[in-house]
């Protein structure tokens, strides 16, 4: 095992990270920006580093400092935690270059699945659907080409492309040109790589996900499946949940068997996601995250595995201590992601000072939060301020819970997403469950203008 | 930087303003500058924050000095010269005091201009972070 570990990112995730570390009697060692002095993460740490001013180039994306960081602190292997450096093959590489253990899988492996069109190329090639589409195209006309063949609507994607970005929906031939343009451009402005690839459009299916973990010894288990289709027209998540309700169990069971198929076939190793877009009966790849998610503690309450410990485990060469014989999912866990966002302005970011903050309790919830009343939320970083998660024997005792935890919840200073998930959870057709990804921008246009 | 931070940053200067026994200090990093100075009664005065085009030099009166303090905008190590510089040293001009190796990479730190090297604030091989003082230069 390590003796000491650096955490290479901020707010809930780096304390996290540090709780995992603590429990396994490793060392932690913190980094922090200016903006982010008094912060919890930095607090709990064994020792910390400022690395760098507010601004994420500057600081947590500041590769030579953070290195430095862990080598002068003497720790033995970094997390990335999610964002910043968590899929960057060069980072892994260039730590493992100073002898640093990287936890994670190998930077090859990072960098395969952080290419969207060789992601799809792999998945093709060890059996996994993948949606109808193409390599990367050459030019426009090469995408009208193979827009005609696989029929409209397309979508247009960067093999770079995340968040959102570099992505255009085509509904008809003559938007092709257009949407091409701007796609590449804001691929070649976000990610300095403008190749693009075609798709087919898959209308409103469902956002669904499969947990994995594998060992350096060739154990992949699954921890089954979460359900994250209430996603913000941005395509963000905002409430996920394991498992996914109003589900085939034989298709639940074909799901879970491409992803630990997929898994063994990229020779992934560490914790990993796999995610899915299901439309009916048919299941379409769409793309493999090579961290640990936002959403994990969902899987972590029905499993009763800690996600981030096996991710340190794992990288300190130990084996998975149990088989997919020894996992059996309890009952049903509900996240909401607490953003400083105004839901009523277009989920419009906020930044401030937190007056006010009182977090729930009660039986089955877990809040992982960094604030605290009178904790500043910078204006660099990503507006989520806490993770509230329900768990219950039924989806129905967990929704049920969420609504009465979402009732407890305080925040003052800045606007936040509490209320509006609240009433999501009271919404007949959420709780109905099953819900595709079209269903919440569908709710928020339906919201405003009443008919 | 956000105002909270420059705060903060202001009130750690305040203590350090109020243990050297300047009349006035200044912090600059980026676009950022901080500058203190000591009241009349010999408490630091409330932190002013101004751009560092701003602040022309006449406004200061000629015989009060100033001491600028130096931080390390990496995390690395301190590598002094050889033979290290002592305090009270007088700088010609802008001048190597010493520098931080980071991934074997020596970053220099300068004196940015002349004066007297007033403090040493850290040690030959020391650990420092980004935003650590490492000198302080009387102007």
């Amino acid at each position: 095992m390590f003796k000491k570990v650096l955490i290479a990112n901020r707010g809930e995730i780096a304390l996290r990270i540090n709780r995992a570390c603590h429990e396994l009697g490793v060392a932690t060692v913190a980094i922090f920006s200016e903006a982010d002095r008094n912060s919890l993460h930095v607090r709990y740490a064994d020792e910390a580093f400022c690395v760098g001013p507010g601004p994420v180039v500057r600081s947590y994306l500041n590769i030579p400092n953070i290195i430095s960081a862990a080598l002068i602190s003497g720790a033995d292997a970094i997390h990335p935690g999610y964002g910043f450096l968590a899929e960057n093959g060069r980072f892994a590489e260039i730590a493992a270059d100073h002898g640093l253990t990287f936890i994670g899988p190998p930077p090859g492996v990072i960098a395969a699945m952080g290419d969207k069109a060789t992601a799809r190329r792999l998945m093709r090639e060890a059996g996994v659907p993948t949606t109808p589409g193409s390599d990367i195209v050459a030019s426009v006309d090469e995408a009208r080409t193979i827009a005609e063949a696989i029929g409209y609507p397309v979508l247009l994607k960067a093999t770079a492309g995340g968040g959102g970005k570099g992505m255009r929906e085509v509904h008809k031939p003559a938007d092709l040109a257009t949407a091409f343009a701007t796609a590449q451009a804001e691929a070649e402005a976000s990610f300095k790589d403008g190749r693009m690839y075609v798709e087919r459009l898959i209308v409103n299916p469902r956002h669904i996900e499969v947990q994995v973990l594998a060992d350096e010894h060739g154990g992949v288990v699954h921890l089954g499946e979460r359900d994250c289709s209430v996603q913000k027209p941005s395509h963000q998540k905002l409430i996920e949940e394991a498992p996914a309700p109003v589900f085939d169990p034989a298709l639940r069971d074909r799901l879970h068997d491409i992803a630990t198929t997929a898994t063994r076939a990229v020779g992934y190793t560490n914790a990993g996601t796999l995610e899915f877009l299901v439309s009916g009966e048919q299941i379409y790849f769409m793309e493999m995250n090579t961290r640990i998610q936002v959403e994990h503690p969902v899987t972590e309450l029905v499993y009763g595995v800690d996600l981030v410990k096996e991710q340190v485990r794992i990288a300190a060469g130990e084996p998975l201590g149990f088989s997919q014989d020894d996992m059996h999912p309890h009952g049903h866990a509900i996240e909401v992601r607490v953003n400083a966002e105004d839901p009523e302005r277009n989920f419009a970011p906020a930044a401030g000072t937190l007056s006010t903050v009182v977090f729930p309790g009660g039986p089955g919830i877990r809040v992982d939060t960094h604030v605290y009343g009178g904790a500043q939320v910078p204006p660099f970083y990503d507006s989520m301020l806490a993770k509230i998660v329900a768990v219950g024997r039924t989806r129905e005792s967990a929704i049920l819970r969420m609504e009465r935890a979402l009732g407890e919840t305080r925040i003052e200073g800045v606007k936040t997403t509490v209320d509006f998930c609240r009433e999501i959870m009271g919404d007949p057709e959420f709780r109905a469950g099953g819900i595709g990804v079209g269903w919440l921008p569908q709710y928020l246009a339906r919201r405003v203008q009443p008919v | 930087m956000t105002e909270d931070v420059i705060a903060q940053r202001a009130r750690a200067l305040a203590s350090a303003l109020t243990e050297s026994g300047f009349a006035r200090l200044r912090v600059r990093d980026g676009e950022t500058e901080i500058e203190l100075r000591r009241a009349r009664g010999g408490a630091p005065a409330a932190p002013a924050q101004a751009p560092a085009a701003e602040a022309p030099p006449s406004e200061r009166p000629s015989t009060e000095r100033r001491a600028d303090v130096l931080v390390s905008d990496v995390v690395g190590v301190v590598r002094f010269l050889r033979p290290p510089l002592t305090e009270g040293q007088e700088l010609d001009g802008d001048r190597e005091l010493a520098s931080i190796e980071t991934l074997g990479i020596r970053n220099p730190v300068r004196s940015r201009g002349a004066g007297r090297l007033a403090a040493i604030l850290v040690t030959d091989g020391q650990p420092v972070e980004y935003g650590q003082p490492l000198f302080t230069v009387e102007r």
